[in-house]
């Protein structure tokens, strides 16, 4: 004992700085360590949902960009299609009309010809019976007196046309 | 020549070279040597006829313990998730002190937690306590008692001043009738009261855990049947002594390292008053340091290994 004496040591003393650290860790356990810990715990978590939500911001953008540019695909082979389509109407409304108005001028060529056919047929058919007239004044002047038979004297001179048309022409 | 143009041309080189012989000048002078080292192996009642108790030694922890209480109340009084400078450092330790613990006691298990508390307020109160007596004030500002009373304890440190360097055998109370000083504070790391009492508490709780986790199996360990395992049984005697000797070596560590580093400051102030004890201030505080943190660890492993069972190596 005397030793241990000299060395400071006493069991009271001894017995205090045991009572001192078992206090001493209970209140740090409750002041600093638990808090502390937990405000670690806290932060990692809150971090990892930050990161995540983070992660699903930018996914959600991605999808955002992917969508919008599907749409825009959409639109321009829509636009593509439309202009295509007018395109080919166009054509066909222009070959329609030019068709119709083909036809119709075929029509109005036609019957102009056919108006003018008429025209000359009845000029001809007109100058016939004007020149049978005066062939037969002419030969009644001729002859001096007309020819008894009047039908038999036309159908001579009929006779006579048709045969210089025949080989007049 | 270099060197000695640069000595004369570099303003803060020529400044810090006139410092230095400045001060080693001065520290020859008389005035401003420091008094021969008083060195005291046992901490000392401060008050002259009060209760023997009483000692700087138990004024010093409880100094210690408001330190760590105050340090742990400013972490953590106003607590936020975006820490401030202190809350930061506080949680530093603490963080850094659980993954050391998880590291070595197994990262989540049961064990980390229930180990934890106790080795990092052995580490929080040994740190403290080291860095304490490297303070100014620590052996210089105390109360001056009659020599008669303290004349036996006195002997001790002289002796043990003796022992250590022969040039500094000079104690307050070799002078006979002088009265002599006892500091006011003293380092609780450099009273045994306080390492032995933990290595008492970290080699009792290695037993106590021991028992929790394996049972009386635990002392199968130190005691087995020397009729069936001979070689086993000296070799648990070996284990037990082994155990017991642990108390002495986790006292005796940490109270001869601080003791000695306080006495060598003191010597080295008595020796050249000026820029000599600096350099041996960082070594003590490295010093410091260490042996927290050895102590910490061995308790820390001592724990982990009293919880494992032996059995599985046969």
């Amino acid at each position: 004992m005397d030793a241990l004496d000299k060395l400071g040591i006493s069991w009271q003393l001894l017995l205090s700085q045991i009572i001192n650290f078992g206090l001493l860790m209970v209140i740090l356990q409750q002041l600093l360590y638990k808090p502390v810990l937990n405000m670690l715990e806290q932060r990692r978590q809150r971090i990892a949902e930050g990161l995540e939500q983070a992660d699903k911001a930018s996914n959600a953008a991605a999808e955002a960009e992917a969508e919008k540019q599907a749409i825009l695909e959409e639109a321009r082979r829509e636009a593509q299609e439309v202009r295509a389509q007018a395109t080919r109407d166009a054509e066909r409304i222009a070959q329609d009309v030019r068709s119709r108005a083909d036809q119709e001028a075929q029509e109005i060529r036609m019957k102009a010809q056919a108006d003018a056919e008429a025209q000359t047929a009845a000029v001809m058919a007109d100058a016939r019976r004007q020149i049978a007239d005066l062939a037969i004044a002419a030969t009644e002047q001729i002859l001096g007196r007309e020819l008894a038979d009047r039908d038999e004297q036309e159908r001579f001179v009929a006779d006579y046309l048709a045969q210089q048309n025949g080989s007049g022409s | 020549m270099n060197l000695l143009r640069a000595l004369v041309l570099n303003a803060r080189i020529r400044n810090a070279t006139i410092g230095i012989i400045v001060l080693l000048v001065l520290s020859v002078v008389p005035v401003f040597n420091a008094p021969p080292p008083h060195v005291e192996l046992a901490a000392e009642a401060l008050l002259e006829h009060g209760p023997k108790w009483f000692t700087n030694g138990l004024l010093t922890t409880i100094l210690v313990d408001l330190i760590i209480i105050l340090m742990a109340v400013f972490a953590v009084s106003r607590m936020k998730e975006i820490p401030g400078a202190w809350q930061n450092i506080m949680e530093m330790l603490v963080e850094g002190m659980w993954n050391l613990t998880q590291s070595i006691a197994g990262h989540g298990s049961a064990n980390s937690r229930k180990f934890f508390p106790w080795v990092i307020t052995i580490f929080i109160f040994v740190l403290i306590s080291n860095y304490i007596g490297l303070l100014p004030g620590f052996g210089s500002i105390g109360i001056y008692h009659s020599p008669a009373e303290s004349h036996a304890q006195a002997e001790l440190g002289n002796q043990i001043a003796m022992a250590g360097a022969e040039t500094v055998a000079v104690s307050a109370a070799a002078e006979e009738g002088k009265p002599v000083l006892v500091p006011l504070f003293r380092s609780p790391s450099a009273d045994l009261n306080m390492t032995l009492a933990l290595a008492l508490i970290s080699v009792f709780m290695t037993q106590f855990f021991g028992v929790q986790a394996l049972g009386m199996r635990y002392f199968t360990k130190f005691f087995k049947n020397p009729f069936k395992d001979g070689m086993g049984a000296v070799v648990g005697f070996f284990e037990l002594i082994a155990e017991i000797s642990k108390i002495i070596s986790f006292s005796f560590r940490l109270f001869g390292n601080i003791f000695a580093g306080e006495v060598v400051l003191l010597v080295m102030a008595f020796l050249v008053t000026f820029l000599l004890p600096s350099i041996f201030y960082g070594l003590e505080l490295f010093i410091g340091f260490i042996q927290a943190l050895v102590f910490m660890l061995l308790t820390l492993a001592f724990f982990t290994m009293a919880t494992v069972s032996h059995d599985d190596h046969h």
